[in-house]
């Protein structure tokens, strides 16, 4: 350290060789958590091929025969009884674009299994994780650079996958009769960003499950469920993050529209909305009646057309990671709670060790700092809803 | 972080450092700590790499300085440690007020549940306290964690990585500080394949991988968890050589749980003895079995005011273990325990008064 010292380099000669080196060194976390997932990683690399080879397959060949094969069908017609049609293509065409596409879309599940169970679960649950948080990696960041080494292989692989699958899903839109609509729950995701917000989800709720529980197996089954609920809450949320339009027809017409429908009923004559009785269109026996006695005009769809599907898309996006935000967040917290990490912060100055937290971990990636920032707000926001549900228990 | 190993260099020597009689140990007491302690206080986790060497190499230099002797910080320091499981839980430890020297070797014996594991967690930094503070090598745990080494009693390792990619592990998470000739040598040993899975190793081959990944790493203080359990004999009395050689070459400090109270006496020079989540003893073994007499008497003598932590009477004599409160009469045979008898006596008697250290604080306050 100080000249002073030189004569005593002798005394420990391998360490202060390597002490240089010391100071400007940094935990490998990325090589070691790459070994230490190689599986993982490989399974990763081979569904994102397959997936890949198939939406490829399905843009070009496949869509090109089953096209074929519709343009044949359509011809047939009762003047050519004898007529020939390639069923085949068709058939290959509509099965492998949906099992693909439900591949891409139970992502996020699958990916929450895996991380309540291999990634964190069971490494809280057989001891690994204690053995990694003594070495020289705390836990906080332990779990940072878990979370952040898969985030970016997910979301490399899941961008990947969904641009294919937009790709293929173009090269079939009008040309093959059974091609999904842009609506379609499945298709909606698989053609654009929220597959990787979701897939991103699942894993934050994996590792909170793991985190939270420390056990495989029910970490496994939370994380899933954890993922569908919110699966389900962000689906649900979906059509009211961007404002709808409403279309009218006269009740002769039937229901307009055609996309992600928010709301439809019967226009009556003096322009409100109310419910639909349920009858059907005019046509049917004593229907007319009924909407007369209504005072009804027309009927009414609230929807989503096509030209908002990237407005929806990238707002349930940033919903998504909000809330992915708020999962990692809670994880943070679980951890620092049972390691002591905060409690250190409560018997020192919390301040101080807050800032020595950071800087202690030496050699944080860009992710590693933005996920703790995660936490750390989170801490003040959680503890501000606390106060701020105290407070309104004491005014109650 | 806290205030209290800061302030303890600038008072004078308080005693503590004295009692040690072997060479070694005297110079590694002063070595491992007493250059860094004072950079302490302004960069607590920062660089904690660098800290072992400056502390080594300064150390035997800083001895003659006539400036005010710094005393090394306690390896290991609980003042009214508690830790409960859940909020209405079990208590696993409570109240443990203790002071481990840097330098020694330490044996935390005790039933089990007695908290031994809890103590040890909580000094890893693994556990957060419920109550107290636990400082170790003059900070938080969290802030020591390079310089720390830890093996728990059931020796997790990745089931799914080779014994040369576990020892990689410990390269890659433990840079500037990892001694890959140490490590591969202790491997080596155990004449095991470095490719080999740890999955396909026995428990005593996954205990010589858990203690080459503690050791390489080269910690200043190495907390073990019930490490011999499961080796064989002839391993065990080699690691114990591996470890004991290790102490004493770079001055780490060890505190080891053990059952085997037999083969502590030999390696360990410091006992922390546990029993329902509280230190019952605690200090050196040389003063423990010094303050403790083996007593026998007549059935009807009365042992006061001496402290009484087993008696028992067969026929007309009356034998004992007793904390002399001051000189005994002449006629009473007496001996000096052995570590295993002291151990077992309190072990026997949960209700024996012990003989925690009263908290210093003021000691050095007034110091």
């Amino acid at each position: 350290m100080t000249p002073s010292t030189a004569p005593d380099l002798q005394a420990a000669p391998p360490l202060t060789a390597s002490d240089p080196q010391a100071a400007v060194t940094r935990p490998h976390m990325v090589r070691w958590l790459l070994r230490l997932h190689r599986p993982a990683l490989g399974a990763w690399a081979g569904l994102v091929t397959v997936l890949g080879a198939a939406f490829l397959a399905l843009r070009g060949p496949l869509a090109d025969a089953a096209t074929q094969g519709w343009r044949e069908y359509n011809a047939c017609s009762i003047e050519t009884p004898s007529c020939s049609y390639d069923q085949d293509a068709i058939l290959l065409y509509k099965d492998l674009y949906n099992y693909s596409t439900l591949a891409l879309a139970a992502l996020p599940f699958l990916l929450a299994a895996w991380a309540g169970a291999a990634l964190v679960g069971r490494e809280m649950e057989s001891g690994t994780a204690r053995l990694a948080w003594t070495q020289a990696v705390p836990p906080t960041r332990w779990l940072a650079a878990k979370l952040a080494v898969p985030a970016a292989a997910i979301t490399a692989g899941a961008s990947l996958l969904f641009v294919l699958h937009r790709m293929a899903w173009t090269a079939g839109r009008g040309r093959i009769d059974t091609a999904k609509n842009w609506h379609d729950v499945w298709t909606f995701h698989a053609n654009g960003p929220t597959t990787v917000a979701l897939a991103l989800c699942g894993l934050a709720a994996g590792a909170l499950a793991g985190v939270s529980l420390r056990r495989t197996l029910p970490a496994l089954v939370v994380g899933v469920l954890s993922t569908a609920v919110l699966w389900g809450a962000a689906q649900w949320a979906m059509p009211y993050l961007w404002p709808a339009r409403t279309s009218v027809n006269p009740l002769v017409e039937g229901y307009p529209g055609g996309g992600i429908e928010v709301d439809s009923g019967l226009v009556t004559a003096g322009g409100a909305h109310i419910a639909d009785p349920g009858c059907g269109p005019l046509a049917v026996n004593g229907c007319p009646e009924v909407y007369e006695r209504l005072h009804a005009t027309g009927f009414y769809t609230t929807y989503h057309p096509m030209s908002q599907y990237w407005p929806l898309q990238l707002t349930t996006t940033a919903l998504v990671l909000a809330l992915t935000g708020l999962l990692v967040a809670a994880a943070f917290l679980v951890l620092r709670r049972a390691t002591g990490t905060a409690r250190t912060g409560t018997t020192g100055t919390t301040g101080a060790t807050g800032a020595t937290g950071t800087t202690g971990t030496t050699g944080t990636t860009g992710t590693d700092i933005a996920s703790t920032d995660i936490a750390s707000t989170d801490t003040s926001g959680t503890d501000t809803a606390g106060t701020a549900r105290i407070g309104t228990e004491v005014t109650a | 972080m806290t205030d209290t190993p800061t302030d303890r260099p600038e008072g004078p020597a308080d005693g503590r450092s004295d009692g040690r009689t072997e060479g070694p140990t005297d110079l590694r007491t002063d070595g491992p700590t007493e250059g860094p302690t004072d950079r302490r206080t302004d960069r607590p986790t920062d660089r904690p790499t660098d800290r072992p060497t400056a502390g080594r190499t300064e150390g035997p230099i800083n001895r003659p300085t006539p400036a005010p002797a710094p005393v090394p910080a306690p390896a290991l320091e609980a003042t009214a440690l508690g830790k409960r499981f859940g909020r209405r839980g079990r208590r696993a430890l409570q109240d443990c007020t203790f002071h481990l020297p840097a330098g020694r070797v330490c044996a935390v014996v005790g039933h089990n549940g007695a908290g031994k594991s809890t103590l040890l967690a909580l000094a890893a930094g693994l556990l957060a306290p419920s109550e107290g503070t636990v400082t170790v090598l003059g900070t938080t745990p969290a802030a020591a964690r390079a310089r720390v080494g830890y093996v728990a009693q059931d020796k997790p390792l990745y089931p799914q990585l080779s014994v040369a990619e576990t020892l990689r592990m410990g390269a890659d998470l433990n840079p500037g500080r990892w001694d890959e000739v140490t490590a591969d040598r202790i491997v080596a040993a155990g004449d095991l394949d470095p490719r080999a899975r740890i999955r396909s190793l026995s428990g005593g081959q996954r205990t010589r991988v858990a203690l080459a990944l503690a050791l390489g790493k080269r910690p200043e203080l190495l907390l073990l968890d019930e490490p011999m359990a499961d080796l064989d004999p002839l391993a065990r009395h080699q690691l114990m050589g591996t470890l004991m050689a290790q102490a004493a070459q770079y001055g780490t400090t060890i505190v080891m749980s053990s059952h085997v109270v037999a083969e502590l006496e030999d390696s360990c020079d410091h006992l922390l003895l546990m029993g329902g989540g509280r230190v019952r003893l605690a200090g050196e073994i040389d003063e423990l079995t010094a303050g403790h007499t083996r007593v026998a008497v007549t059935a009807d003598t009365d042992l006061a005011p001496h402290t009484v932590v087993e008696s028992r009477t067969t026929g007309r004599q009356l034998s004992a273990l007793i904390r002399p409160a001051g000189p005994l009469p002449h006629e009473w045979r007496t001996g000096t325990p052995t570590l295993e008898e002291l151990v077992l006596s309190y072990l026997r008697n949960p209700e024996a008064p012990g003989l925690a250290p009263v908290p210093d604080r003021a000691e050095e306050a007034a110091a």
